[in-house]
């Protein structure tokens, strides 16, 4: 307890130093941190739509941020999330303008279609890490660029509805994922993601093919000598990921935007990644931290209205924090002598 | 007919070279940390605050030279932040370079706001490019005079760095104790080099050269400053540095490669194809090259091993600790 207490206070220790850094940058562009801040916290928490809206914001990191804990458990990295999800969410917006299908299966087909495209788009950086050990986070982050490219492609050479605007023709009523409130897209994606989450914690904790991920992750050498087929499994691994990824994209679609466009969701997939990293690789800490950055990009949309900064200075705040920490992890290791939850890092 | 083909060809000689600068310089820089032992995935954010301040530094200064001084001193203060985290704190190396290339990112995106006042872009201002440097007697060396001639220096001081690096590993006392870091750390120990010292000055060498490849990108191969303007140039670097192991000339060829495809789809982008495709041309080249040599590599590790326990066995070792005590010896 007084371990965890210690790895607690020296958390908040990093991150108190990244604000106080972040505030320096605030200063530089020339805004009053205090401004920002009390910006922010309004546009996250100010009335019960902006809080609707930061639970909005949080849905698509809170599913990236399982993705990216499914892979960062078995020791590999899935940067390319973002591009499973533009994939995902332009396969689930193609089925929902181009077919016609009764009400609820129109929105599992669509859904299906998100997950299988994800799980395409990392199959071949998967297949060769695994296989032939090509370095899965260049070439998960170099499909990332094609993925955007591809999609706008798609969208704007083949798909764009008539008009102006380059996007797809909007998705039928039949696919759509039902809203909560009549004043926010809030929808079933937030409890989703949270029961991915909780799955995904279950299996990890609780059965035994988790501990064998858990295994892989924490020493993939004495795994295998373990008797773990680690290709097979990591190849999987990546697969699952690379469908959470998908998923994500598919519920930004069919719940927030009803249609495909450029600049879909940017950086969400990023952010699922640091999310989960800042949670250390576990899927509910990652609800927490999921929050904790739909709160930020929420109030990032007030702050371009209300004071000079622009919206990237949350990017800045986040990338500080994660800076902040990764040196934390260190301490951490000298704090208990337990290696599993750091070894994790190194592969 | 003959005259205007050999002219095609020339200028896109030409137009590969220009290309290839860019990522040939970050490149060379990224090879100091390959050969020290360091997966170093913020060269993209190195990259992108030497841009900017490059552009910072000529808009208050007047003179480029000092906005490529900025440029690089501010891709070496971020180096700085990544050695200070992988090597005294051993951090992981992946999370701290994503996490600066997203600060990177950031930051130049707020500044370009705070300083500015606008998004997107920064061009005017009495912002001035490097200037081109016309080579004497180029005129009489033909049509390669034409291709060798007029463009800015950075882009020599990059193909001259090729030659310049591979003696540099393989003939100086800081290039031969990069490699026996990067190889045989426990070696390096042995024989009394500092791993920490030397991964730091690997960090800011590399640092410098990402710092010059980004002012080359806002003052040399344009004049302006676009948000994430690297536009993956870092990592497609990474990708390059993965398979030439950091090897110059390795790393000369990869970036033709990527220099080439990167030419070839600016003048596709003017025939009719669509631009999205042809612009995800050379991501789709790196991930052809680093999947089709990971194939090749395969095998040949399996050879290496057997050519290491042979080695082993006969007690003739021909690694950088060695190279090292015959220079010394």
């Amino acid at each position: 307890m007084g371990q965890r207490l210690e790895a607690l206070s020296g958390q908040a220790l990093a991150i108190l130093f990244a604000l106080i850094l972040g505030a320096v940058v605030i200063v530089a562009v020339g805004e009053n941190p205090v401004r920002v801040l009390v910006t922010l916290l309004n546009g996250a928490f100010g009335s019960p739509e902006r809080i609707a809206g930061t639970l909005l914001q949080a849905t698509p990191i809170l599913v990236c941020g399982v993705a990216a804990c499914i892979s960062l458990r078995a020791g590999l990295f899935n940067i390319g999330i973002e591009g499973q999800l533009f994939m995902g969410g332009f396969a689930a917006a193609w089925v929902g303008f181009s077919f016609s299908l009764p009400p609820v299966i129109h929105l599992l087909a669509a859904m299906a279609f998100a997950v299988f495209a994800g799980v395409a788009w990392i199959a071949l950086p998967a297949f060769f890490r695994t296989r032939y050990n090509a370095n899965e986070v260049v070439s998960t982050i170099l499909g990332n660029y094609v993925a955007v490219l591809v999609t706008s492609y798609l969208t704007i050479n083949i798909f764009k509805r008539p008009g102006g605007l380059p996007e797809t023709p909007p998705i039928l009523p039949t696919a759509y994922l039902p809203e909560f409130f009549s004043f926010s897209r809030l929808n079933w994606g937030l409890f989703i993601g949270i029961a991915l989450a909780i799955g995904a914690q279950f299996v990890f904790q609780r059965t035994a093919r988790g501990y064998a991920i858990s295994e892989m992750g924490a020493n993939a050498k004495f795994a295998e000598y373990g008797g773990i087929d680690i290709r097979r499994q990591g190849f999987l691994i990546l697969l699952a990921s690379g469908a959470v990824g998908g998923l994500a994209g598919g519920i930004e679609a069919l719940g927030v935007h009803r249609r495909f466009m450029e600049g879909f969701a940017p950086g969400f997939g990023f952010d699922g990644v640091i999310a989960a990293l800042l949670a250390n690789g576990s899927p509910i800490g990652t609800i927490a931290t999921a929050l904790f950055f739909g709160a930020l990009r929420s109030g990032s949309l007030l702050l371009e209205v209300d004071t000079t900064a622009s919206r990237e200075i949350i990017t800045v705040i986040q990338a500080l924090i994660i800076l902040a920490v990764s040196a934390q992890i260190k301490l951490r290791r000298g704090a208990s002598d337990s290696m599993a939850g750091e070894r994790r890092w190194k592969f | 007919m003959e005259v205007l083909g050999r002219f095609f060809n020339v200028f896109l000689i030409a137009a590969t070279l220009r290309t290839t600068a860019p990522i040939l310089l970050v490149g060379l820089g990224g090879s100091f940390t390959t050969k020290a032992g360091i997966f170093n995935i913020g060269l993209e954010g190195q990259m992108l605050v030497g841009a900017f301040f490059a552009v910072v530094g000529t808009i208050f200064s007047g003179s480029p030279w000092i906005g490529v001084l900025c440029g690089v001193s501010a891709a070496t203060a971020l180096a700085l932040a990544f050695a200070l985290l992988v090597v005294t704190f051993e951090a992981n190396e992946i999370v701290v370079g994503l996490a600066l290339n997203i600060l990177a990112s950031g930051v130049t995106i707020s500044l370009l706001k705070g300083i500015f006042g606008t998004r997107g872009s920064i061009f005017g201002h009495g912002l001035v490019g490097l200037p081109i440097v016309h080579l004497p007697y180029a005129r009489e060396f033909g049509w390669f005079g034409q291709v060798v001639s007029g463009f800015t220096p950075l882009v020599y001081v990059a193909f001259l760095l090729v030659p310049v690096l591979n003696t540099f590993y393989r003939r100086t006392r800081l290039g031969l104790h990069l490699r026996v870091v990067g190889e045989k750390p426990e070696a390096a120990e042995a024989l009394g080099i500092s791993i920490v010292k030397i991964r730091y000055i690997a960090s800011l060498l590399c640092g410098v050269l990402a710092g010059l490849a980004g002012a080359h990108l806002s003052l040399g191969y344009t004049t302006m400053f676009t948000e994430n303007m690297s536009s993956g140039r870092g990592f497609m670097a990474v990708a390059i540095l993965i398979f030439s192991n950091g090897d110059p000339l390795k790393i000369l060829l990869g970036c033709l490669l990527f220099g080439f495809s990167d030419a070839l789809s600016l003048r596709l982008q003017t025939s009719g194809v669509s631009s999205y495709l042809v612009l995800s041309l050379p991501y789709l080249v790196a991930l052809a090259v680093l999947f089709a040599l990971s194939y090749q590599a395969r095998p040949r590790l399996i050879r290496e091993t057997a050519a290491t326990m042979a080695r082993a066995v006969t007690f003739q070792s021909k690694t950088a600790a060695d190279d090292l005590a015959a220079s010394k010896g």
